[in-house]
């Protein structure tokens, strides 16, 4: 998050994906850090015990959004 | 209701309304405590300590010794509590990753030198336990510096699947009266008659008993077959570890001549398998990560072995507990991916 | 009523998101990989996707040495200097 937030101030806008059970962690870290309206882009839980088709499948989901969230 | 009566439920109850408790009632900070606190320190109130991690928030000597106070602490042990939170704070530490992690660690505080003797500090018979208001309240007010500065809320920053009771408090000296070797701090290049805090993110100490050991032939297998497990009985390349010794183990390891650097060594040597026994799948899902097998044509056949430990620096020991009992414990530290390392600091007084 | 001091410290500064481009067109991404397991399968396939559905200029991939601490100073500099947006994963 801290990451995230360097680049916003620096000028770049950022998506950041992260698994949902850590949407109240990133929100609460921005929130510290002053960054209200920092989004991320959520993708589902668990991540560790996927395969790699699996993971790649919630990249395919997440696209959009991504796209979205970096650009106007 | 008296009026002192309503006074202390309000004080107690309005503490735990800010959310900058630990769950138990803290002793009120105000201003009087406080400032007699800072005195004890021997430092000004509004000199910049370290910034606490992952918020960064500045931990200034009056704001250590307000979370101190909270904690319970007497004055005099302002200058553990300053040294340990300029530890944890230290690049070396990750405090960041520390805080936010899935994983259980907690820093734990290892005090060596003279200063153990006047903050009467245990480091003998529960050395890991209650009842020792040293002990007892300088771990916690490193945990309350590490929530109400560096912003590791259980449960919103700080994501610990399951944590462990050491996140209460984790603070013990080392028994050097009872050890035959030079400290962890004079291993560590610190005088004798310096006192230090050695901060370790630790998981929870598992017990290690051998009753019947006589020599280190005897003691040395059982203790590596309990530190095979850490983490999980495939992890690899791990880093700092405590082994604490009891005094009547250490004894054994002393009296037969070995050295310190005998044992891990000893260790370190044990500790390793080939990897056709960590692939992932064969004994259990875990295993070497996928950069590790790259190394390897047919990692299931080879015979190449990984060391447990990165290095036996990595396996630290120290000698602590009751003078009756043979029982040790490994602590085992938090070093994934290049995470966490002991890190000390000398206590100014 | 008797005054307590307060232990936290808030370092909070108002902050803004930067302004987004129209499209990826002609833009520069950067691929940023924290380093926790998995995350390059993700990094992988949007690599992917952004060539098949849009034009950006070029693709970078970064890697931060690990997830558990921020960026070092000097790579968040040199993705600073030479991208127009960064899409950063996978934190589970």
């Amino acid at each position: 998050m801290h990451d995230g937030v360097f680049f916003e101030d620096s000028g770049i806008p950022v998506a950041t994906v992260i698994s949902a059970e850590f949407t109240r962690a990133a929100r609460a870290q921005a929130e510290a850090l002053g960054a209200t309206d920092y989004q991320t882009v959520v993708v589902a839980h668990p991540i560790q015990p996927l395969t790699r088709d699996e993971v790649r499948a919630l990249a395919d989901k997440a696209f959009d959004e991504i796209v979205r969230r970096i650009t106007a | 209701m008296s009026p002192v009566e309503r006074d202390l439920a309000h004080a107690i109850e309005s503490l735990y309304a800010r959310g900058v408790t630990d769950g138990l009632p803290v002793v009120p900070p105000t201003r009087a405590l406080v400032e007699r606190a800072v005195a004890a320190s021997g430092r000004e109130a509004g000199e910049l300590v370290a910034l606490v991690p992952p918020n960064y928030g500045r931990a200034t000597v009056e704001k250590i010794a307000i979370n101190a106070v909270m904690a319970g602490c007497r004055p005099e042990y302002l200058p553990v509590v300053i040294a340990a939170v300029d530890a944890v704070c230290d690049e070396a530490f990750d405090l960041h990753g520390v805080s936010a992690t899935t994983n259980a660690p907690s820093p734990l505080v290892i005090v060596n030198g003279p200063i153990r003797g006047p903050l009467e500090i245990n480091s003998g018979a529960g050395v890991f336990g209650s009842g020792w208001r040293a002990n007892a309240t300088i771990g916690r007010a490193v945990r309350l510096v590490c929530v109400n500065l560096g912003g590791a809320r259980p449960g919103v920053v700080s994501m610990s699947t399951l944590a462990h009771p050491g996140r209460y408090t984790y603070c013990i000296g080392e028994h050097e009266e009872a050890s035959p070797w030079e400290s962890l701090a004079v291993e560590h290049g610190f005088a004798p008659e310096q006192s230090t805090v050695a901060l370790l993110a630790a998981d929870a100490p598992l017990g290690v008993y051998a009753q019947r050991s006589r020599t280190p032939e005897d003691l040395l297998p059982t203790l590596a077959a309990s530190m095979a497990v850490i983490s999980h009985h495939k992890m690899t390349h791990w880093g700092d570890t405590l082994v604490v010794l009891s005094p009547e183990h250490a004894k054994i390891l002393g009296a037969a001549g070995w050295k310190k650097a005998d044992v891990r060594r000893w260790l370190h040597e044990r500790l390793q398998w080939p990897v056709c026994e960590l692939v992932p799948g064969h004994n259990g899902g875990e295993g070497l990560p996928e950069h590790v097998l790259a190394k390897f044509a047919h990692p299931a056949a080879e015979r190449a072995m990984i060391p447990k430990f990165r290095s036996p620096e990595n396996i630290k020991l120290v000698v602590a507990g009751g003078t009756a009992g043979r029982f040790s414990a490994i602590v085992p530290g938090w070093t994934f991916s290049k995470g966490s390392n002991l890190v000390f600091r000398r206590v100014l007084s | 009523m008797t005054e307590y001091l307060d232990p936290t410290d808030s370092v909070a500064v108002p902050r803004k998101t930067a302004p987004r481009p129209a499209s990826l067109d002609g833009k520069v991404v950067t691929l940023l990989d924290i380093s926790k397991a998995q995350g390059n399968h993700l990094l992988d396939r949007l690599e992917e996707l952004l060539r098949e559905r849009a034009t950006p200029k070029a693709i970078i991939r970064k890697k931060k040495p690990t997830f558990a601490r921020p960026a070092p100073d000097v790579l968040r500099q040199e993705i600073v200097g030479a991208t127009d947006v960064v899409v950063e994963g996978l934190a589970d």
